[in-house]
């Protein structure tokens, strides 16, 4: 896995979004390049759709030629590592849940989640179901939710430059969040999953590198984490098929 | 020559280089949105992309290789940009030829297959096998093309080829004295640059981008940057060898967008071949207008 002890950490001083009130940190020149890096992150923001539910056929509308997302910059990207919002359009079952988060954990931050449809908010028309997971920021961090069903190409367009007003105002600071109260996001998980959920990625370890431990981020729940934590194996490499009863 | 203008030379093309293919890399996704009916990206996009991506706040690194490898990547188009004479600026042109050049321009995709190497990802593993692959595909026709180009100037120094097209005038231009290997030139130069019918590493539906699935903030900044030199480096090329180089800086520049636009204006109406039938017809076509071309050239 990742070799956090190897990677350089950036003193990034005044980066950290300041909150209303909040008083900013740095000299003019880093205050100027806190701005520069703040509206650079709004105006280039790349999604990685996951596409649970109906919500997601209002997307092709919203990217391609009738509303053109990337005019305001925003593309699409495959896989968690390039990707800044995770677009989750549509229901969550307790088993699609899990990818989810994996995929979270993946992304680099600052990252933003952002809930489509009715679905994410509150179950929508699954409120009833036993497989569904009712409330998305129960297990993650939301930074924008669009509530529809399903909300139409210019609402999600809406959503969007929300969000990037937010990120340029600095107020779009929920992935902090996760490494802060990871104990509670963690207990919602295993509420869920059962006490044995575990994610490859190491949320504390990165918390404590990056100097984003909060006072909630460990507790009873990390506790069992730590308890039932067993090393991933390495997968085995090996080239050629080698099927079962050939050889 | 003295060391300072050198040195100052040194910082300078690269940066140029990187500037002129922000503009390059607009180019191209302003053209893919026009074809699509789309109004594209705003001026800044890629340097906005750029900066983003640099400013992310946890990296993900999967070891040293994985490092390094980055820096190989964007650190032999550095290296590919002092060798390409540009109007007012030689840096090591006269020094490097097209084979150092031919040469330099290869380490990038080591370096990447090194990085990638390291992530251990299978999508990553698939992507640099083709990458490698196509490299092989369109190395054949591009060596041919520049040996007849050579052939035909008597050196394989850009700085004296790009001299030799301008005293002649366009009747002398590469392009007009050797029309076959102009087009088999345009031929590998596509290939290279990687783009639609010859995506096979990218592949985004596919292998989820390839050697890049594994690249978050600053390694995927790197490949950014990288992306840039590619098409200046190409373009660069094309145009020393056979549309009589930079005279100054508008005409250069006019010329290196156009050639671009070419490949890029084609590469978004086409899908993706795969990688035996890319194999198949690169090896094919452009290589024999390349011996056609030689032939003609040396009779």
């Amino acid at each position: 896995m990742s070799e956090l002890e190897n990677i350089p950490v950036v003193a990034q001083g005044g980066a950290a979004p300041a909150k209303a009130g909040e008083e900013k940190s740095g000299g003019l020149f880093s205050r100027v390049f806190d701005e520069l890096t703040a509206f650079c992150r709004s105006r280039s923001m790349f999604m990685l759709h996951y596409c649970t539910g109906c919500g997601a056929i209002e997307l092709p509308p919203a990217m391609t030629s009738r509303f053109d997302m990337e005019r305001l910059g925003i593309q699409p990207m495959v896989t968690p590592r390039q990707a800044d919002i995770l677009l989750i359009t549509g229901y969550v079952s307790i088993k699609t849940l899990k990818r989810v988060i994996l995929t979270y954990e993946q992304m680099g931050s600052p990252k933003y989640v952002i809930g489509i449809c009715s679905c994410t908010v509150n179950g929508g028309m699954y409120w009833q179901s036993y497989a569904t997971a009712k409330k998305l920021n129960e297990y993650m961090p939301v930074d924008l939710y669009i509530a529809g069903c399903m909300p139409r190409p210019e609402a999600v367009i809406t959503g969007m430059r929300e969000l990037m007003e937010n990120i340029r105002g600095g107020k779009a600071d929920n992935w902090r969040d996760y490494y802060r109260r990871y104990d509670w996001y963690l207990g919602n998980q295993q509420k869920l999953f059962g006490e044995r959920w575990q994610t490859p990625t190491d949320v504390i370890g990165e918390a404590r590198h990056y100097g984003l431990l909060g006072d909630q981020t460990l507790g009873e729940h990390t506790a069992l984490l730590e308890r039932h934590r067993v090393p991933l194996p390495p997968m085995e490499m090996r080239l050629g098929l080698k099927q079962e009863g050939q050889g | 020559m003295n060391w300072t203008g050198l040195l100052v030379e040194l910082t300078l093309m690269p940066l140029v280089a990187f500037v002129v293919g922000l503009g390059l890399v607009l180019m191209m996704r302003r053209i893919a949105a026009r074809i699509q009916r789309r109004v594209g990206p705003p001026l800044l996009q890629p340097l906005y992309d750029v900066v983003k991506l640099y400013s992310k706040e946890t990296q993900i690194s999967h070891g040293l290789m994985h490092d390094i490898g980055i820096v190989m990547a964007v650190g032999g188009y550095i290296a590919a940009e002092t060798m390409l004479p540009v109007p007012g600026m030689n840096g090591i042109a006269d020094k490097a030829g097209l084979l150092t050049l031919a040469y330099v321009t290869m380490i990038p995709s080591l370096g990447l297959a090194l990085g990638v190497g390291q992530c251990a990802n299978p999508n990553g593993s698939i992507g640099i096998a083709r990458a490698l692959t196509a490299m092989l595909a369109y190395d054949i026709p591009l060596v041919l093309v520049i040996f007849g180009v050579a052939w035909h100037f008597g050196s394989n120094n850009l700085v004296d080829i790009a001299a030799a097209q301008q005293q002649a005038g366009i009747a002398g231009w590469g392009a007009v004295q050797m029309p076959l290997l102009a087009l088999a030139g345009l031929f590998a130069l596509h290939a290279m640059l990687g783009k639609q019918p010859f995506e096979i590493y990218v592949a985004p539906a596919e292998i989820a981008t390839g050697p890049m699935v594994e690249m978050g903030g600053k390694y995927l900044g790197g490949l950014f940057v990288m992306q840039c030199f590619q098409l200046y480096t190409a373009g660069v090329l094309y145009v020393t060898m056979f549309l009589g180089g930079g005279e100054n800086w508008a005409s250069f520049l006019l010329k290196v967008f156009a050639v671009v636009a070419i490949p890029v204006s084609l590469a978004y109406v086409f899908p993706r071949y795969r990688t035996e039938d890319l194999l198949r017809l690169v090896w094919k076509w452009p290589v024999l207008l390349g011996l056609a071309g030689i032939w003609l050239a040396m009779r």
